[in-house]
């Protein structure tokens, strides 16, 4: 399944840029996920999603990842692979 | 026309006229506001601190401290471990989660003596301790550093204050990294001393603590000692001017008054502004079996009940409130976004009759969040306080047109209010 970029950068702009910062860039604590690999930030979400713990903020993380749907997941991950702020 | 027609359009233009001249008057007293982006592409831009001819210090939380100069240079002074390209640094000095290189403030006087201030993580004074997240970890530091007349470069480092404590370990809590807590700004009071603001490192006896300097705001001279006239209880710290704090990373001094007032961060709920008081409880305390509470989670009730789900702020305030009752000392909060935690980090007053009628309001910063049912609310506020400071006349957005994560903000010697922010830009706001 391909992902739709600027779907995707329409879901991030929803709730994802509140903590990640502006094009996944990062953003006090919360890590830079742009820039990665579409088979990663997809896995990633999908762990969060089963509820399963990965680091100190999966708690915050498996919630946001909850309501993600499979097309939306692949979305976000095209939309950050080349994401960059400014 | 009759006669009483030509009467009534009089009365009403004069009528017009009058409102006019008043709707007027108003709108002058009500300045412009605008912002430009005076530096960009930071790494979390935490704090600034102004000399008076518009030398602006700056601290990068994970990189260390630099300065922009008049003529536009930007000199990297003092690094931290790994950092690259500056001059000297601390290779004890370290960042991590909401810990690293934070606030930064100039000596009152700085002209004579070219003192500066900055707050840091370092893993100088572990000691011991730290091994676990129940006991005494020294971790966060106050340096003072003398700063060379060509601005390139720092000297003299002395360690003013040696053991804040600081979070080592991951905890079962939201947010549960290293460094959470961190407190962290700095700033000098009306009578020239230095006040340091503190976070309770998720550590739930630390607010209370007589002896943790952890959840308190401090109030030092340059050497480190405790104010003469510093008021806390019997058995404390006498270096401790206010305890019961959560994670304080704003504070200011009313220009009316001197009285300082902090802007802290809630749980879930509750963000304040708060007017300090010699000695008092800021009204935290998120032990374990304490307040009618049971067990906690790392013993830290501080998110609870439910503290990895949604939950309606007002149900966790009355679990674990920002400021209990229960406390005779409790030092009330004049605001507390209406029962909301948005992330209120920094605090200014407005400074310079530019300002028109918001002249003397506290501004703070507040990044967002976005949890829950918790609007994002990334902005500026600005309050218009009560003369006892316990309540707000008013609350007005400030209309920047624009939303970032806020994180530090200083008035600079030219009457415009500075803003940090975690994107990475500095922007310089002015008000005509």
């Amino acid at each position: 399944m391909c992902g739709d970029k600027e779907a995707g950068e329409a879901r991030y702009k929803k709730t994802c840029i509140n903590c990640h910062g502006p094009a996944g860039k990062g953003a006090a604590s919360y890590p830079k996920i742009s820039g990665n690999e579409i088979s990663y930030t997809t896995s990633k979400l999908k762990t969060y999603r089963d509820g399963i713990e990965i680091g100190p903020n999966s708690a915050l993380m498996i919630m946001m990842a909850r309501p993600l749907t499979d097309e939306e997941i692949v979305n976000l991950a095209a939309y950050l692979k080349d994401a960059k702020y400014k | 026309m009759n006669r009483l027609s030509k009467t009534f359009s009089t009365v009403t233009a004069s009528a017009v006229m009058l409102v006019g001249l008043i709707t007027n008057a108003n709108a002058m007293d009500v300045p412009t506001i605008k912002s430009t982006e005076v530096m960009s592409g930071l790494e979390n831009p935490w704090d600034m601190a102004f000399l008076p001819d518009g030398t602006m210090f700056y601290t990068e939380k994970c990189k260390g401290l630099s300065v922009k100069t008049t003529s536009g240079d930007v000199n990297k002074l003092y690094g931290m471990k790994d950092s690259k390209g500056y001059t000297n640094s601390g290779n004890d000095l370290f960042c991590d989660g909401q810990a690293g290189m934070l606030g930064v403030v100039p000596d009152r006087n700085f002209d004579k003596n070219r003192t500066l201030y900055v707050y840091s993580t370092s893993n100088k004074y572990h000691g011991d301790g730290c091994k676990t997240n129940f006991e005494k970890c020294d971790g966060n530091i106050v340096m003072r550093f003398k700063v060379s007349k060509d601005l390139k470069s720092v000297s003299d480092r002395t360690d003013i204050v040696k053991d804040i404590q600081y979070k080592p370990f991951k905890s079962n809590q939201p947010f549960g990294g290293p460094g959470a807590h961190n407190g962290g700004r700095l700033r000098i009071g009306p009578g020239g001393y230095l006040w340091v603001t503190g976070g309770d490192r998720h550590r739930g006896v630390c607010p209370q603590d007589s002896k943790l300097l952890c959840g308190k705001v401090l109030r030092i001279d340059g050497d480190g000692n405790a104010h003469p006239d510093n008021n806390p209880p019997a058995g404390f710290d006498k270096r401790i001017y206010t305890y019961g704090h959560r994670n304080v990373q704003g504070i200011d001094f009313r220009p009316s008054d001197g009285r300082a007032f902090t802007a802290e961060h809630g749980p879930w709920h509750n963000d304040e502004i708060t007017a300090l008081v010699n000695g008092g409880n800021a009204g935290w305390d998120p032990a374990e079996k304490r307040g009618g509470r049971g067990a906690c989670p790392d013993k830290y009730c501080g998110y609870e009940p439910n503290q990895m789900d949604a939950v309606d702020p007002a149900v966790r305030a009355a679990y674990t409130p920002m400021s209990d009752t229960r406390f005779e000392d409790l030092m009330p909060s004049a605001w507390n976004n209406n029962g909301f935690s948005q992330g209120t980090g920094s605090a200014a007053f407005l400074k310079g009759s530019n300002w028109g009628i918001y002249e003397g309001r506290l501004a703070a910063g507040i990044m967002g969040i976005a949890f829950g049912d918790t609007p994002a609310g990334s902005r500026i506020d600005m309050y218009d306080l009560a003369a006892d400071g316990l309540s707000i006349k008013s609350v007005v957005h400030m209309p920047l047109g624009f939303s970032k994560r806020f994180r530090g903000l200083v008035m600079g010697p030219d009457n415009a209010l500075y803003a940090s922010t975690d994107e990475g830009e500095i922007y310089k706001i002015t008000a005509d």
